[in-house]
């Protein structure tokens, strides 16, 4: 594969800025299609004719299809599509390629952001809580926290994409998507395990009731729902257990 | 019998199946029939990478996944079977593959698709694979994840759109 | 019952961390341990607007949008419980009285946005429809459109329906709030703290259970916590 032709710097914020907003028209034909042409369009006005050019309807088109994956790691598609646009690679290998990297993209997304660092993040910005810190510097720590990842996810993989074109499977071996959920996923057992007793510990703190209740009402109940796993959503049986609270704090 | 999902999805390896479904039934492998990419090295080294280390993707035809179905089912772990299209999993149903419950996972908008579900887009010779794996004994049914309430085929078949 | 500015304060608030949640940017602003103190913020309490938004995200940790599975919708939720609890209520009743109300809220209004997502998404494929030769021929303005489209929509579906649950759950707050039983005063924010850190366990467990020597990282973490909480 030839060096990657240089893009000027503003096409690069322009498309990097486009990237956040990538699931701005989702529906459920062609998902987060639209939003890849839409992130990618600055790129392909490098295309030969430029602007409004053939090359540049014909990739604009092929771009606005069906297409879905996770929206962070959809940097690394566009990335990679933009740079087999320029090289002029085969469309049938395109459309073959934009099929084959939905699903794994979106795996390798799901399991490092929405199970990993996200939890992560809720589960420290709720130590913080349980910790006694302020209501700014929850807010603070948690966002502050989450978007160096998410920026830095969407960051990398813009350049990782645009480097590895086509193969960028190279790009998804990366240590950070293979071997970072495993360490994401202790950071949020040992973050999440010292922050549910200091949540219930601050939640309860003016308004305390019998902690063996608490307790074993809170344990109970995730005992429970681990169990039941996969079979009910936990926060559906949460909002069961609350109805049932409420209708007896109010009849009683 | 350690394939504990018979499913289709246009998408094949993402998401819904390595978190939604592999976290709950702790997978350990899932194996992915589709004759394109049991020939294509580049899409299964894609694939690949959408899985965490622990877990292991096999590649199978849809002769070779006849072959080797015995085996996948006496290993020790838990296991996903995964077709992109109705056409594959009807073939490993009539071929006698023994399969008790099929999951149709995704099959998104394609021209000539009509909307059945949000999630789920079928032409009438999809239609009518799905028929013909019911025909088998199999029970099908729509779900996307494990939370969700499974849609029966014949439920399925009589709606349109989300 | 809110005044029209904070009202168009919390509107606002609701529709920013509505099209934060699918969007645009998805910097998480629409997680309810934001939202919620936010708009407790804005309502001049913003420790009560955290305590929903900490109760909320118990929650919220166990619903995460997997593969474009559907889910709660938790911003404008977020945003209307938060302000629940922590506007005043302008009578005897205690601020703490409103905090299980304001979560049951909090998460009735996430599972009805969650819906207006999927009307959002189907209205997003009526506008593609409408461009659906233009795309076809790589019309750079027909992709503008219908992704503008999308999320001038998002930005005000979710104003609407913010504004639309604090016109409706403000009435009903002191109404149901009174019905209480005084009683149950002083454990009712504690039993529902027990139920929303019971789901929140599940979760945590939901993520790491596969890991290999999880129980260690979650052991040690537990006594810590455990520790600390009986230490201070």
């Amino acid at each position: 594969m030839s060096a990657a032709p240089t893009l000027p710097a503003f096409t690069w914020l322009r498309v990097f800025a486009r990237l956040f907003a990538v699931q701005g028209s989702y529906n459920y034909e062609v998902m987060i299609g639209n939003g890849i042409a839409y992130a990618a369009e600055p790129a392909f006005r490098l295309l030969p004719g430029g602007r409004g050019g053939p090359a540049y309807q014909a990739a604009l088109a092929r771009h606005s299809r069906y297409f879905n994956s996770h929206p962070y790691l959809a940097a690394l598609a566009v990335g990679a599509l933009v740079r087999a646009e320029l090289d002029g690679e085969d469309p049938v290998r395109i459309e073959r390629f934009r099929t084959a990297c939905c699903g794994p993209l979106g795996a390798a997304g799901d399991r490092l952001v929405w199970a990993g660092w996200l939890p992560f993040c809720s589960a420290l910005a709720l130590l913080a809580y349980g910790a006694g810190i302020s209501a700014t510097g929850v807010v603070a720590l948690f966002v502050g926290t989450y978007n160096v990842g998410h920026v830095a996810l969407r960051a990398w993989g813009l350049r990782a994409g645009y480097r590895e074109g086509l193969k960028v499977a190279a790009a998804l071996g990366s240590p950070v998507l293979r071997q970072g959920p495993l360490h994401v996923a202790r950071g949020v057992a040992l973050v999440g395990g010292a922050a549910l007793p200091l949540t219930l510990h601050r939640v309860r703190a003016d308004h305390p009731f019998s902690i063996g209740i608490e307790l074993a009402l809170a344990a109970g109940l995730a005992a429970a729902l681990s169990r039941w796993q996969g079979r009910i959503d936990g926060w559906r049986v949460g909002v069961a257990l609350l109805v049932l609270f409420l209708l007896y704090s109010v009849v009683r | 019998m350690a394939i504990e999902v018979y499913r289709i999805d246009d998408r094949l390896v993402h998401g819904q199946v390595v978190v939604g479904w592999g976290q709950p039934l702790a997978l350990g492998f899932i194996v992915l029939v589709d004759n394109l990419v049991a020939e294509s090295e580049w899409e299964q080294d894609l694939y690949r990478m959408g899985v965490p280390p622990e877990m292991t993707v096999h590649f199978e035809s849809t002769t070779s996944a006849m072959e080797h179905l015995r085996e996948y089912r006496l290993r020790p772990e838990h296991g996903l079977l995964l077709t992109g299209d109705t056409a594959t999993m009807r073939a490993l149903v009539e071929g006698g593959a023994s399969i008790g419950a099929v999951n149709v996972g995704g099959l998104h908008h394609r021209a000539g698709r009509s909307p059945r579900m949000r999630y789920v887009f079928l032409d009438p010779t999809e239609e009518s694979d799905l028929r013909a794996i019911a025909a088998c004994g199999v029970d099908v049914s729509a779900q996307d994840v494990p939370s969700a309430l499974p849609v029966p085929l014949d439920d399925l078949l009589t709606r349109s759109g989300g | 019952m809110t005044d029209v500015g904070t009202l168009a304060l919390l509107t606002m608030l609701g529709a920013v961390v509505g099209l934060d949640f699918v969007s645009f940017p998805q910097a998480m602003l629409a997680r309810p341990i934001v939202a919620s103190t936010l708009a407790g913020a804005l309502c001049g309490d913003a420790g009560a607007g955290l305590m929903v938004g900490v109760l909320l995200e118990c929650f919220a940790l166990e619903t995460m949008p997997f593969g474009a599975s559907r889910y709660p919708e938790w911003g404008p939720a977020s945003v209307a419980a938060g302000a629940m609890a922590s506007l005043n209520p302008g009578d005897v009743h205690a601020p703490s009285r409103l905090i299980p109300f304001a979560v049951l809220a909090g998460l009735a209004c996430a599972f009805v946005g969650g819906q207006t997502l999927v009307w959002l998404r189907r209205f997003n494929l009526t506008v593609a429809a409408r461009y659906r030769d233009e795309l076809a021929a790589g019309d750079a303005a027909a992709v503008v459109a219908v992704q503008w489209t999308g999320l001038v929509v998002d930005f005000g579906r979710a104003g609407a329906v913010t504004a639309l649950y604090v016109m409706v759950l403000f009435p009903l707050r002191n109404a149901l709030a009174g019905m209480l039983h005084p009683e149950m005063d002083p454990i009712a924010v504690a039993i529902v703290g027990s139920i929303g850190v019971g789901v929140a366990g599940g979760a945590v467990w939901k993520v790491v259970h596969n890991t290999k020597g999880y129980q260690w990282w979650l052991l040690a973490g537990l006594l810590i916590g455990g520790t600390v909480a009986v230490v201070i």
